[in-house]
């Protein structure tokens, strides 16, 4: 237990009340202009957290991102859960050849992965701009009004095979018998994934859209990468982004500290939550398997109530 | 301390800073540090000893300057005692100054580092750079260019070496300008007249780039602004002064009348503008030539150079885009050794020769060079000797232009509110109040005194 206690408290709690501490920061200077005198940095109570409160790029960036999850999340788990069916029931042949093919987006890097977007979005030099363009569509990837929806695609593109993976995986545990089952019942293929599949891998569904949440709090990489290539990327248009700046661009290392605390507690919040709210719904009745024909829409999160 | 050999300790630690991953393990560095207590608050620390004849040292110098490895080569191999150990930093979105405050912050930042004169000042705030008055820099202030001497002068201090700067200069496609009987613009109307002009023929004439505060900082130092001063012990900041807003409203009626794109510059669609001949001038800077060469080779020999465009005819108001120094920082342990390497680095006729091929912008040194030696890519643009008009614009520089602190942050304010004023339809001059009392903010955020200037 100790070797892992050790480990623990060094590469997690460690960093964590370390971050906690310098957000209560700030620092003091003296001398003439500032320079040369010397630093110190004293208490600051919580006005770092009034500070990232009140700035206006910061919680737009929470509001950004909440957009975001609320429409990327179900989109892509609801992709991965069908891609995840549909490779089930697909006959033996090509199913690893289709499998490898949609998980590997997750094995290119999230920078690598906005590079090679971002070609695609510019106008002048991007092949489906100018596809669009030829059919009378005048799209604009990199727009105020679309980027947003630009980074969900990256995401999308780049999770739905690794969320469909995780999926996969928990389909492979169902028994088979239950299969036999349904088929000596005489239900056909459809009917089997609505009410035997979907609420078996139901835990999967969760942990993958807890995953989600948590990943799409921490948006980063992507508005990174096409922010210079656009007018429509602000520096802090997510969280994650505002902190870095605030850190490495604005060398505000305590208010950064405080953004990211912030940025931790929503997640937990929100990922708390949301278990809460589908343990509620899934829980009391019992087992996973009982609650079939409860869920149809499992990936939405709220699905609708049937009665027992 | 003493008895280990004079780097191991350091390397080790900077070894790790190197990586891919130099922010996280910077941050856990400080983590540590803080927890166990025997971190370094960046206080600067011991006075640094300095090397005892005949010791033999080895310096780390972070730098991203193309072809700079080539002189610090040279140095090498001649002075056996001093090894320089070059580091390539990336440039790209300020991922060096990340990584240097880190490593600051973190204890163990290199001996000498590549520094932009804009943000010297918030590696002072830092106290990251050594003060080289204390090491006989005063000595050298003779060999350079004097506007550029003074960017890194704060008080009684001289914080950095000066390498190179970036005088402005319009870039123009010289044959469509003749095509379509358009002159080079000389002053800021000709510009409009020539925008409406080139728009006719379904081009333009440049793009007013809302998120290069660089280059907008260039044209309110070209029309007299002086965005930071001091006063006494307190920083002044007037981004919002009457010059600024000259310029900003002329922009501001440009992009409203559609004779300029808004496109962010250098970057894939403003290339493929640039090569196809669909943006017909950049008002860019003396290092802009290798970016030309570089970026659309099919134009060669179509380019010119003229003066950046006047507001008054026939005066000579130019300015500085970019250009950087060598800066010795303060926990070096050998600043007398790292500060005779950087006045060598910048003042050395053959270092010179080595770095202007590798394009590193226009020689903050006076002597070792001539302006000629700087047409690089002459045929690129027709045979002009181009650095002529860049020359001449170094000497029309308003050498009282200051840096304040927090430039950078300064530089994504004005991107962000001009992004939005262009979304949202608002003056360019409410941009320049916002950025005004953002920025005031930022230096009491920072611990400063400041006042609105």
């Amino acid at each position: 237990m100790l070797p892992f206690l050790a480990l623990f408290g060094l590469c997690f709690l460690a960093p964590i009340v370390y971050a906690v501490y310098q957000s209560l920061l700030r620092v003091e200077r003296t001398g003439p202009l500032g320079l040369g005198g010397e630093t110190k940095e004293v208490w600051a109570g919580l006005s770092n957290y009034a500070h990232a409160l009140q700035d206006d790029r910061f919680t737009a960036g929470f509001v950004r991102v909440l957009i975001f999850g609320a429409v990327q999340i179900p989109v892509m788990i609801a992709l991965a859960t069908a891609l995840a069916l549909l490779l089930d029931s697909a006959s033996a042949r090509w199913v690893g050849f289709f499998r490898t093919s949609f998980f590997l987006p997750y094995g290119v890097p999230g920078v690598i992965a906005s590079i090679l977007w971002g070609f695609l979005y510019v106008p002048g030099i991007s092949p489906l701009v100018e596809m669009a363009h030829s059919v009378g569509w005048d799209v604009d990837f990199l727009d105020r009004s679309t980027v947003l929806w630009s980074i969900a695609n990256i995401v999308t593109w780049q999770f739905a095979g690794y969320n469909m993976l995780v999926l996969i995986a928990q389909l492979k545990a169902v028994p088979e018998d239950l299969y036999e089952a349904a088929k000596i019942d005489g239900a056909n293929a459809w009917q089997v994934a609505r009410h035997i599949k979907l609420p078996l891998i139901r835990p999967a569904l969760v942990l993958t859209t807890v995953f989600s949440i948590i990943g799409t709090l921490q948006l980063f990489a992507e508005p990174m990468v096409l922010r210079p290539l656009t007018n429509s990327i602000d520096s802090g248009y997510t969280p994650n982004l505002a902190a870095y700046n605030e850190a490495f661009t604005s060398n505000n290392q305590h208010i950064a500290a405080a953004e990211a605390v912030l940025l931790a507690l929503v997640a937990c919040v929100l990922s708390f939550g949301f278990l809460r709210l589908v343990g509620q719904r899934g829980g009391p009745e019992g087992g996973a398997g009982r609650a079939s024909g409860r869920r149809g829409g499992a990936p939405r999160g709220g699905g609708e109530e049937s009665g027992p | 301390m003493s008895a280990n050999p004079p780097n191991d300790h350091r390397t080790g630690r900077r070894a790790v800073l190197g990586g891919s991953a130099a922010v996280a393990a910077g941050l856990a560095l400080t983590g540590m540090a803080g927890l166990t207590g025997c971190g370094s608050d960046g206080d600067g620390g011991d006075e640094p000893k300095g090397r005892k004849e005949g010791e033999k040292v080895t310096l780390t110098f972070w730098s991203w300057v193309p072809g700079i490895d080539k002189s610090v080569d040279l140095w090498n191999s001649r002075n056996p005692d001093v090894r320089i150990k070059l580091e390539k930093v990336s440039a790209v979105n300020g991922a060096q100054y990340a990584k240097m405050h880190a490593s600051i912050k973190a204890g163990n930042p290199p001996d000498l580092g590549q520094i932009e004169y804009p943000v010297v000042p918030s590696f002072l705030l830092d106290n990251g750079l050594a003060d080289l008055t204390k090491y006989g820099v005063r000595a050298q202030q003779g060999k350079f260019v004097g506007w550029q001497w003074q960017q890194s002068v704060f008080g009684e201090g001289v914080y950095a070496v000066p390498q190179a700067s970036g005088p402005m200069g319009l870039f123009i496609r010289q044959d469509l300008f003749d095509r379509w009987e358009v002159e080079p613009p000389a002053t800021w109307d000709d510009y409009a007249a020539a925008a409406k002009e080139i728009r006719r023929r379904d081009a333009w004439i440049e793009t007013f780039s809302p998120t290069n505060g660089n280059r907008f900082a260039g044209l309110a130092w070209q029309a007299g602004a002086s965005w930071f001063g001091t006063a006494g012990d307190a920083w002044t900041v007037s981004v919002d002064d009457e010059p600024t807003r000259k310029v900003a409203d002329y922009w501001e009626a440009l992009v409203r009348q559609k004779l300029v794109k808004t496109i962010p510059d250098r970057q894939n669609a403003w290339y493929k503008d640039i090569q196809t001949g669909a943006m017909t001038s950049w008002l860019g800077a003396s290092w802009g030539d290798a970016l030309l060469v570089g970026n659309a080779p099919r134009t060669a020999g179509k380019w010119r150079v003229v003066p950046m465009p006047q507001w008054k005819k026939g005066e000579a108001a130019y300015a500085n885009w970019g250009g950087s120094t060598t800066a010795v920082f303060a926990h070096s342990r050998y600043p007398k050794d790292a500060l005779a390497f950087a006045v060598w680095l910048n003042t050395d006729p053959e270092s010179i020769k080595l770095l202007i091929e590798g394009g590193y912008g226009f020689p903050a040194a006076k002597g070792g060079y001539r302006t000629a030696d700087l047409d690089v890519h002459k045929d690129f643009f027709g045979g002009q000797e181009y650095s002529s008009v860049f020359a001449e614009a170094g000497r029309g520089v308003d050498t009282s232009w200051k840096w304040g602190p927090a430039v950078d942050t300064l530089y994504q304010r004005l991107g962000d509110s001009f992004t939005e004023a262009l979304a949202e339809g608002d003056s360019f001059r409410s941009v320049l109040k916002t950025v005004q009392r953002a920025t005031v903010q930022d230096l009491k955020d920072k611990g400063l005194k400041v006042e609105s200037g």
